[in-house]
This record gives C-alpha cells, structure tokens and sequence, in this order.
C-alpha cells in the first residue's frame, strides 16, 4: 500500500511540474495552451533516446530534454501567441496532436508504437536511483518540484511577471505602456515547455520506457485541469491542484473500491468534479495570488 | 495515376469531407451565437447514434429493405434528433447557462467534463463494442466508368448540402434567426431589444444537437455505432469548422470538403504516408491559422479599446 | 495563505479517512488470495480490455463455484483499468502489488504496457501470464513472464510460408494499423513471405481508431496485389472489408487472429466470404471452445474474441498453479507459484492444448481457416521449424 501512495507522490511530482508550466503560460500569460502533452512526450522521448541509443547518462539528457523543449515552445510560440483565447486552444492542441502522431509514425526514431524501453536507471554519486524503491526517486522528484517553483515565484515577481499580468488584464493598454507583448509571451510560452520537457524526462526516467499512447490529449486537458482546480496564476495553487486531481483519479483505487465499482466511475466523477467545479468556484480553490509590488506590509 | 483512380480519390476524399462537413455544421452553429466550443458535441452525436440504432431496430423487427424500412431509418433520426435537442438544452441548462458571464476556460472545461460524463457512461452502461447499424436501404456500389460510389456516400453529401442551406435560410431570413444573429453580437443589447436571450440560446443548443444527431447516424451507417465514436471524428470535425472560419454555416461545410480532400490527396497525391493523416489535418488547421486566424471564411473581429 | 492551510489540512484528513482502512487490510493477511488483472477499461481501446477481463472473471466464477483453492478457499480477481498506456499501467500493478498483495496476473492487454509492466512484475518476483501482448521480445523479460498468446514471431512466420507456399501468392498488399500488435504481425510476415521469395508490393498504415480506409484501399488496389494481408482488431477489419466491396475490390483478403471473434460476422456479414486467416488451432472434438463461446455470449452479450480466449486459459491455469501448490504447502508463496505455471504440461485449456516453452513463450501451432460464407472452415494446423512450414495436422 505504501508503496502504491508513493507512486501517487511521484506521479504528483511530475505532473507538478507540468502545471507549474501551465501556470506560467496560462495563469499569468492569459494564454489558453492545451499542448503540455506535447512537450513532455518530447522530453521523454529525447532522455529515452538519448539514453538508450547514444548511452548518454539521465543527467545529461535532461537539459537537452529542456532545450529541445523550449526550442519546440519556441518553434509553436512565436507564429501562434498572436491567436486568441480558442484559436490559440485549438492550435496548440493540433500541435500536440501532431507530435504523438509523429512519434507514432517515425519508427526508426522513436521506434512507433512499440515505444522504447529498457531506459537505463538514473545514478548520482554512483549510487543508483532505482524506480522500484522509490524513496530516492520521489526526494529526487520533490527536489525538482520546489527548484521550479522557487525559479517561477521568483519569475512571477520579476519585471516578466508583472509585465504578463498587465499583458493579460489589457493587452492593449500593456501595449501603449510599452511592453513588448510577443517577447513576454514566448518567453513564457517557452520556460513552461522546458519545464514540461524535464517532467518527461523524469517520466521516463521513472517507467524506463515510453510509448506514444501515453501523452494523449487527456493529459494536457488533465494539466489544465489541475491549474485551474488550484487556482491559476497562483503556483502554491497549481501543486496542490496536481495533488487533488491525482488523488481523484487514484481514489477508486486507493479505497479498494477499483474492483467494485465500474472502471468508468473515476473518469465520470472526474467530468463531475470539472462542472461543478467550475460552476461554484471558477477562479479555483485558492484563487489567484495577489502581489504587493513595493509596498511592504500592504494590504 | 490513372484517371479512374484520380477521380476515386476525389470521390473518396469528397464523401470524406462531407461527413466532417456534417459535423462541422453543428459546432458551428453553436459557437457563431455563443462564441464557445462545445467540446461535447461528438458525445451527443454518440448519444444520438445510439438512439437511432434502437428505435431503428425496433421499429424495423426483421422486415426486409423496403419502403418500411426507409421510413422506420427516418422515424428513428426524428426521435434522435428529438432526444437529442432535449439533452443539448438540458446540459446548456445544467453545465453552461451558469458560467455564461465566466471566463472563455470555464465553459470550455465545463465542456470537456459533460464529454467525459456522456462517454463514460455510455462506455459503462452499454458497453464497448462496435454495433452495426444496418443499411435501410440497397447500399450496393454504383459504377460511373470506373468510378465507385455508394447511395450511403451520396446520402451524406446532400443531407449536408441540404443541412447547411436550411440553416443558412434559418439564420438569415427567419425572425428566430436575426434575433441568434442579435444574441451573437451583443447579448446585452439583444435583451434589451426585447429578445428573449436565454430561449435563444436553448434553442441555439437544440438546433445544434439534432444537427449532431443525424450526422451520428448518417456516420453510424458506414463506421458503426461504439462508445468514442464521436472522439476523433468529432475533434476533425471540428477542425474542419475552424478551418472554414468558425461560427460561418457555408465555412464549415467548405472546410469540412476541403479537409477531406487534403486527407486524401496528401496521402495518394503527395506521398504522405498514410499513417500521418491526422497530421495533415492538424498541420493544416495551424497552417490556416496563422495565416488567416478568422478561418476561410471568418469575419476579422476588430480589437476595440 | 490562512485559505492553503485549512485546504492543506481538510486534504490532509480525508486521506488520512480514505486510506486508513486499506492499510488495516493491508496489514492482516486476508484469508483469500488474490490475483489482479490489467488492461485497457476506458478509453479508445477499451474494449480488448474488458473482453478480456470478462474471461478472467468468468474462470474465477468458474473456479470458486468448485470451491475454490483444495475446494475451500476462494480468489479473489482485483482488476484494474491501465487506460492503455505505460503510466496507468505501472500504477496498476504498484496498487495490486503493494495494496492487493496479488499472487499472480493476468494481462496487460497491450504490448507496450506489457513491457512496462513485465519489469516491474519479474522484479517484484509475481507471475505474469499475458493473453495478448504479442511482440517477440515480451517474454525474454524474465522468467516470470508468460504469455497465452502466439508471439508474432510464430504467427507472422505460419503466415508468411502459408501465404506463399500453400495459397500460391507472391505478391501481397498489407493495410495495418499503427499499434504494437498490427505492426508486429506486419513486419512478422513480410519478413517470412519475402524470405520465401514473394514480395509485399505496397504497405499502407491507418491510426488506431480510424474507420475510413478507402484512401488506402485505392492505392493498394491500384498497386493490383495477389491478395491483402489485413492484420487488424475485429470492428477494423469488417470495416475495412466492407469498404473494400464497396470499392469494388475482388483481390482476395488473408488475415489473423483478430479474425476469431465471432463478431466479425456480426459486423461484416458476408463480405467475410473467401477470407483465408490463421488463429488458434484448432480444438479437436472439443465441446469445451463452443461451450466457452456460448456461456461468454450469454453473459455478456457480445463474444469472446481470440485474447478473450486466451485469458480465460492464462487465468484458469494460473488458478490451477496456485492450487497445486496451496495442496501441498497450505499458502501461495509466489515463487513457487511461477514455477508451477512454467511446469504446466498439455493443460487442455479452451484454446487448446496449452504447454510453455522455456523462455515463457506458448508452445503452440497455428490454425489456417477459410471463411465459406459465414463459417470459417479449418485448413489444417501448422508450426514453422527451421524456416520450414510443417503441417501438424
């Protein structure tokens, strides 16, 4: 049983870091993204295939699973950030489409739909990070998740953060104040792709294999649900709404009920929870995160 | 190429098209007025797939193809398209209505959850399996030099030819259709015009769900009937309305053909293998995106301060 | 800051409520055992998952109806949903292994869950039997995995001679989808049918899910083949073959597996006409397939396709290991339990008879059927030693 609770905290952890990314473009870039999908396949396959065909160790392969990442974040970001709202939803959700129909397909690559497997194990210090134990690789998973947040906090209060806010609530009047919206906007587009990429580095890392029917749509739908069941715009929101959701759809298990209910429960309870969710409290659990820019002590 | 199989290509990619071109109409019709993709629409046109496969199979028992049969298959759309009206109004009612001054994310994902909940339900109330959904009519192909076409494959291209005219009629010539024209504009303003927008609205929903309907059943027809049929179908579909300029009645059905088309002739014309397909279609969304983002045929929404 | 603690907190004891009771169960060894299975239940491909699972949960009704372990003891089946994919997968069976404490499993459906999977079960040290992931490298794992099903390798090879030495074909078109199992089977007879000197003149892919082939079946139809391999799932394939009639095509139609599905004539009617296809061999004078395939309609209202028949095999005769090793030690230690499934000899299971070769593969022939109308009509059976096709009966 604990062991199962730790995959949920590990799973948690990855998919913290995916929402992490989609705060930064959705929560404080007002950009309706639905392609984290797409991005952490690509950091998936880039460590899987790094790893097993070039021999390159975890460490190495992660900020090229960043990079390559952000290059995509960049390569999708800069034509289509001037779409809006929807048009900018839909587009992003072809590009993810695009890329689990590419992996698909390529075989020589990313050898199609049987995935890669037999990754090889992270070490550090020589010391293995064994999946199957868990314990290292969950700390391992933490560490990354509160480096994140600390850069994206920091991020969300630095001239970036500030100029997206004024971006977001009036593109127009940010404009005419002199902020350059398409840089901030790529800007922000790309760090939330590089952090996805690790997160798919980390996954892959964790299952030592990837197949393409794992980053489905669903995901990237999941991720947004998560920022937006937190609180967008909030990064302390975004973590606990990963929490939340992963222990919605662990919950049939994690009572015993899995082998009772009807395997459909867990997806129908889910598309409850978003309607309701989002007919009570739209602005999520905790809400957006007000800063208090120079005062200190200010209301 | 073979001019025979040329025009079997086109054929194939025309009857393609006319079956998102069927779809496409429907997602159109509700985001022109709401200005909101209603993510469920593929799960109403399974609802609706599967109402007409019962009430088909009822009322035909196992009299042979004939005039009954012909008149039971379009009984059985009526009470889809029936069924399907009040459960469109009745999620509107339950799922959107309340997020209408929200923000553009809410009713999306409020949307994404009313599909989860109709698939899911579906998946676990009448299981997973593909059923087949007979011809109620002789479907044997027809021979036009070389050329090879079904009646099913006709029947889709002039139900939405016929569709997407009755609607274009509907919206633009009928008292009904000026004021979804006024409600699509400003909201505000129709109401203070007397319109009635919340009826608008709900008709809005009912229109667009019996449009669903019968394009499940039409699809029904030659892909069977199974729980995530409107998934993927539902999801191209939809590109195709986007690509034909969303919430535009003759875009969508432009969009839909010109889709099908690419489809196909990316794949037997350019090469492509036939495994990216779907990467054509995605490809071309984006493509036409950033070229145009009204689609085709959108109309450009000024930004005003 | 207040509002994060009282959510923090309230999440905090809900969990505490919900987990509480399973680490109680988890602590008292619960007096009957258990085994999992894992496999798709949601999703797109929902379907392999629950036809299968439904085999599994009849041979458990089966077996605890007798009484269960020495006639005493029931099981108990957990099942759990892997939705398809690696991630949901893996959790599934990290829940049955830590929190059902399984003694063995039944799946995962598909081969690149299986491979995930598989890992984590060989080192686990839980018996693994899998009734369809198909690809030729799944059992080399480990010695914990096994499988029910023929591996690619045999059939696509059965294939490949079959196709070229007994059906005279030497050219052949393939319309295959781009899943592991399709694939799989694709390249296992192009690699046997072009070995033998025929030659697969055109290849065409389709996406799982797909339901419009008829760009693809142009081409191939212009490419004019001897006849067309279509190694699909049951719904593609009387899609594909009625869409093929439509076309106009006349080029005879080969295929696998998938094909066993009685379902098939459902769904395609007679465009099935003519068809050649290899499946399980065939069981002789064997009221127990007809039975199984009536008793599987009855219940659940659609029939049982080739996987489902595996995994009603796979589950009977791993009940039957942990039984034989309940009567002699009075508990299911687990490693005593693989090795009673690897000593499985001509357990004559519904799909026929059943023995494991040394790596954990299934020792078994392939069957070659003709469909005349509606009804498949047995060939012969088949094996392939040496690259050399042998009639075994």
């Amino acid at each position: 049983m604990f062991n199962f609770f730790l995959l949920i905290l590990i799973y948690t952890g990855i998919y913290a870091l995916m929402a992490i990314g989609q705060n930064i473009i959705t929560g404080y870039g007002g950009m309706l993204s639905l392609c984290q999908a797409g991005f952490f396949a690509i950091g998936s396959y880039a460590t899987a295939i790094l790893s097993v065909r070039f021999g390159w160790s975890f460490w190495a392969t992660l900020p090229v699973a960043a990079i390559i990442s952000a290059l995509f974040g960049l390569l999708i970001g800069l034509p289509t950030l001037r779409l809006k709202g929807d048009y900018l939803a839909i587009a992003t959700l072809g590009f993810g489409e695009i890329v689990r129909n590419i992996l698909n397909n390529w075989d020589s690559v990313t050898n199609g739909p049987m995935g890669i497997q037999k990754i090889p194990m992270p070490t550090l210090f020589g010391l293995t990070i064994n999946p199957y134990k868990k314990y290292a690789f969950l700390v391992m998973v933490i560490i990354f998740v509160i480096i994140a947040y600390i850069l994206f906090q920091r991020l969300a209060r630095s001239r970036m953060g500030r100029a997206l806010t004024a971006v977001r609530e009036d593109e127009i009047a940010a404009q005419s104040m002199g902020i350059n919206i398409t840089k901030y906007k790529v800007y922000a587009f790309v760090l939330g792709a590089s952090v996805a990429g690790i997160a798919g580095s980390l996954q892959a890392a964790f299952s030592l294999s990837v197949t393409p029917g794992t980053y489905t749509f669903m995901v990237s739908v999941m991720v947004l649900c998560m920022v937006v069941l937190g609180g967008m715009g909030n990064f302390k929101a975004a973590i606990l709404g990963t929490f939340i959701i992963q222990l919605i759809s662990y919950f049939p298990q994690l009572t015993g009920l899995s082998s009772v209910i009807p395997p459909q429960f867990k997806q129908i309870l889910f598309g409850l929870i978003l309607v309701v969710m989002m007919i009570w409290r739209p602005q999520g659990l905790l809400g957006r995160e007000e800063h208090t820019y120079g005062v200190k002590g200010g209301k | 190429m073979g001019t025979a199989e040329f025009f079997q290509h086109l054929m194939n990619g025309l009857t393609l098209g006319g079956i998102y071109a069927l779809i496409a109409l429907g997602y159109t019709m509700v985001y022109g007025i709401l200005k909101f993709i209603n993510f469920a629409h593929g799960d109403i046109l399974m609802v609706g797939a599967y109402v007409g496969l019962f009430v088909f199979d009822l009322l035909r028992g196992s009299s042979p193809l004939g005039t009954w049969t012909v008149v039971a298959f379009f009984l059985a759309m009526l009470i889809s398209m029936a069924v399907c009206a009040i459960l469109g109004m009745t999620i509107e009612r339950i799922a959107y209505k309340p997020l209408r001054r929200a923000t553009r994310l809410a009713p999306l994902l409020s949307a994404i959850g009313v599909s989860f909940i109709l698939s899911n339900s579906a998946a676990w109330m009448l299981g997973t399996q593909s059923r087949k959904f007979n011809y109620p009519f002789d479907n044997s192909s027809i021979n036009l030099a070389g050329v090879i076409i079904t009646p099913h494959q006709i029947l889709i291209l002039v139900v939405s030819l016929v569709m997407m005219l009755a609607l274009k009629l509907f919206v633009d010539k009928t008292r009904m259709g000026k004021a979804m024209r006024a409600t699509s504009l400003d909201q505000d303003t129709a109401m203070l015009m007397g319109i009635n927008v919340n009826k608008v609205i709900s008709l809005t929903f009912a229109i667009g769900s019996a449009l669903a309907a019968v394009g499940g059943i039409l699809i029904a027809l030659d892909f069977k009937v199974y729980p995530s049929m409107g998934t993927m179908t539902g999801l191209k579909a939809f590109v195709a309305a986007v690509v034909g300029g969303i919430g535009n009645i003759s875009g969508a059905m432009f969009g839909g053909i010109l889709l099908g088309l690419l489809e196909t002739f990316g794949v037997a014309v350019l090469g492509i293998p036939s495994g990216l397909k779907d990467t054509i279609a995605f490809g071309v969304l984006i493509i036409i995106l950033l070229v145009k983002p009204e689609g085709l045929f959108g109309k450009v929404e000024k930004e005003k301060v | 800051m207040k509002k994060s603690l009282y959510v923090f907190v309230a999440l905090v004891a809900l969990f505490a409520l919900v987990a509480t009771p399973m680490f109680a169960q988890g602590g008292g060894e619960a007096s009957s055992p258990k085994i999992g299975f894992i496999g798709p239940m949601t999703g797109d491909n929902a379907n392999y998952g629950v036809l299968s699972n439904n085999s599994a949960m009849l041979a458990v009704q089966h077996f605890n109806a007798k009484g269960g372990f020495d006639g005493k003891l029931p099981v108990v089946l957990v099942t759990e949903d892997s939705e398809g994919n690696v991630e949901k997968g893996l959790s599934a069976i990290e829940k049955l292994s830590s929190a059902d404490k399984i003694v063995g499993l039944v799946g995962p459906v598909f081969t690149g869950t299986t491979f995930a999977v598989g890992e984590r079960v060989q080192n686990e040290g839980i018996v693994m039997l899998s009734p369809s992931a198909t690809h030729a490298d799944i059992t080399a794992i480990g010695d914990y995995v096994f499988r029910t099903v023929v591996s690619d390798g045999l059939q696509g090879e059965v294939a490949g001679h079959y196709f070229y030495e007994n059906l005279g074909l030497r050219t052949i078109g393939v319309l295959y989808a781009k899943n592991d199992y399709s694939q799989g089977l694709y390249e296992g007879m192009t690699a046997s049918f072009e070995a033998a000197g025929g030659k697969v003149t055109i290849a065409e892919a389709c996406q799982v899910g797909d339901k419009d082939f008829k760009t693809q079946l142009t081409k191939i139809r212009s490419a004019n083949p001897d006849a067309i391999y279509i190694p699909n799932y049951t719904a593609e394939m009387a899609q594909i073959l009625e869409q093929a009639r439509q076309l106009g095509i006349k080029t005879p139609f080969v295929s696998c597996d998938g094909f066993s599905n009685p379902d098939i004539y459902n769904l395609a009617g007679n465009f099935t006409d003519g068809v050649v296809y290899v499946g399980p061999a065939k069981v002789k004078e064997s009221k127990k397939y007809s039975d199984f395939v009536a008793e599987y309609t009855a219940k659940y209202g659609v029939g049982p396709d080739s996987f489902a028949t595996n995994a009603y095999d796979g589950t009977n005769i791993l009940l039957a290991a942990m039984n034989t090793v309940y009567k002699k030690t009075g508990k299911f230690d687990r490693k005593a339990v693989r090795d009673a499934v690897a000593a499985t000899k001509d357990y004559d299971g519904v799909s026929g008879i059943v023995n494991f070769a040394d790596n954990g593969d299934l020792v078994a022939y392939q069957g070659l059927y003709k469909v005349n109308g509606t009804t498949p009509e047995y060939l012969g059976t088949y094996t392939v030693v040496d690259g050399k096709l042998i009639q075994i009966d």
